[in-house]
């Protein structure tokens, strides 16, 4: 049985002629051709719905636009959650999501200045965390594209540090500036999110290793102060 | 020598994130990348090129066009072309029957009745696929996955939804069928 199995190894693959495989590729192609199409019909289709309600919502009055300066203390800061939402859901590409973290993240950290600077410690604690929740699913979304596109991944890793490197300069002026221990405890700990997410961010995705620059989340010793690839 | 290249891998999810978005260049990868083993596999089971074409073309379109399938279902894209394949060919026994169209009196068949005694290199290729033909299902696949497309027992496994365990065992049996049908042959 050995034998036989030996045999069979040294059995020549029958290969496919020329012809057949010129004729297979431009069928194939053809189809794979045709349902990109039919696929990007479909997400059309989906964008123009959700051009709708955008519009719908953003047409809901003069609340919308004076919501958009609000701080959490303020009566029409809901409506400004909703509008982020729905600017959330219209960032397709991961280069405009990727933005749109961003933008959010420095908006929480501005509230979270603002915040302080009333005395409103608790608010100021909830904007800081929200603030590394986005730098969190912005690293997440710079490990996921580590799979599909490694180009545009270190382009949008590249501009996430610069994001957080600034965030960082702003969190550390502040802590400077604040005397109030829980405060300071608050800020603190934002920089270490943020830190996290610098890890998440260079941590390649197939398997949860560090990427090949030697940088990741087996980096112990990360520094808290990212400093961007040029 | 075998050119039927290593088997795919981790490799193969860049490429099909890029034919998920339309990308022509990596369909084509892919395309040459399987074409030829998938044509193998299923000329090994039909024994007509005519038809292990046709079934290889039809393949490798569903592969690439039903990518959004394919993410739902937990197994590596090989197996997954490989199932396909498999699919097809059962498709086109149902439609036309299954019958070996090789004809017999083309083989070179051995001499000797005592399977012990054959001199296992005296065999033809032809031999050896017509004989194939005779067994299960099951048995064909697992001895064509295995010794025609060089895959490892795991990745005939994930082929064919069974345990390696499994697969071992139904690849000693697959031998044991083979060597009957060959004997089979010689005394006919």
């Amino acid at each position: 049985m050995e034998a036989l199995a030996e045999r069979l190894r040294t059995v020549e693959p029958m290969a496919p002629s020329p012809a057949a495989k010129i004729r297979g590729w431009n069928l194939v192609s053809a189809a794979v051709q045709q349902s990109a199409t039919v696929r990007s019909r479909g997400h059309s289709v989906k964008r123009l719905v959700l051009a709708a309600v955008a519009a719908a919502v953003l047409l809901v009055g003069g609340a919308v636009a004076a919501s958009a300066d609000s701080l959490p203390d303020s009566a029409l800061y809901p409506i400004k959650g909703v509008v982020e939402q729905v600017r959330g859901a219209l960032a397709f590409s991961p280069s405009d999501q990727l933005t749109y973290h961003l933008e959010l993240a420095q908006t929480r950290l501005t509230e979270a200045e603002a915040m302080i600077a009333r005395h409103r410690l608790d608010l100021a604690s909830q904007a800081l965390s929200a603030m590394d929740d986005q730098l969190g699913d912005a690293a997440a979304l710079v490990k996921a594209e580590k799979g599909t596109d490694p180009a545009i991944a270190a382009d949008l890793e590249n501009r996430l540090l610069q994001a957080i490197a600034t965030h960082d300069g702003q969190l550390a002026r502040l802590q400077g500036q604040v005397t109030n221990p829980a405060a300071q405890s608050a800020i603190l700990k934002a920089r270490d999110r943020a830190a996290q997410a610098v890890q998440v961010a260079q941590t390649s995705n197939n398997n949860g290793n560090p990427s090949p620059n030697g940088k990741g989340s087996g980096n112990a010793s990360a520094s808290p102060h990212p400093t961007p690839k040029h | 020598m075998r050119a039927l290249g290593k088997a795919a891998s981790d490799d193969d999810r860049p490429l099909i994130e890029r034919v998920r978005r339309g990308d022509q260049d990596a369909a084509r990868t892919l395309y040459e990348r399987y074409f030829d083993r998938i044509y193998n596999y299923v000329y090994a089971r039909l024994g007509r090129a005519e038809d292990a074409e046709d079934l290889a073309i039809d393949t490798m379109t569903r592969s690439l066009t039903r990518l959004d399938l394919f993410q739902d279902q937990g197994v590596a894209f090989s197996s997954w072309v490989y199932r396909i394949a498999h699919n097809a060919t059962i498709d086109h026994y149902r439609r036309h029957g299954k019958v070996t169209l090789v004809p017999l009196d083309d083989a070179t068949l051995p001499q000797s009745a005592d399977p012990s005694e054959l001199a296992m290199e005296q065999l033809s290729n032809e031999d050896l696929r017509l004989a194939l033909r005779d067994l299960t299902d099951e048995q064909q696949q697992v001895l064509i996955l295995r010794f025609f497309q060089d895959l490892t027992a795991a990745q005939v496994a994930g082929i064919m939804g069974k345990s390696v365990g499994a697969v071992q065992a139904l690849q000693h049996r697959a031998l044991g069928s083979l060597e009957r049908a060959l004997q089979g042959r010689a005394e006919n």
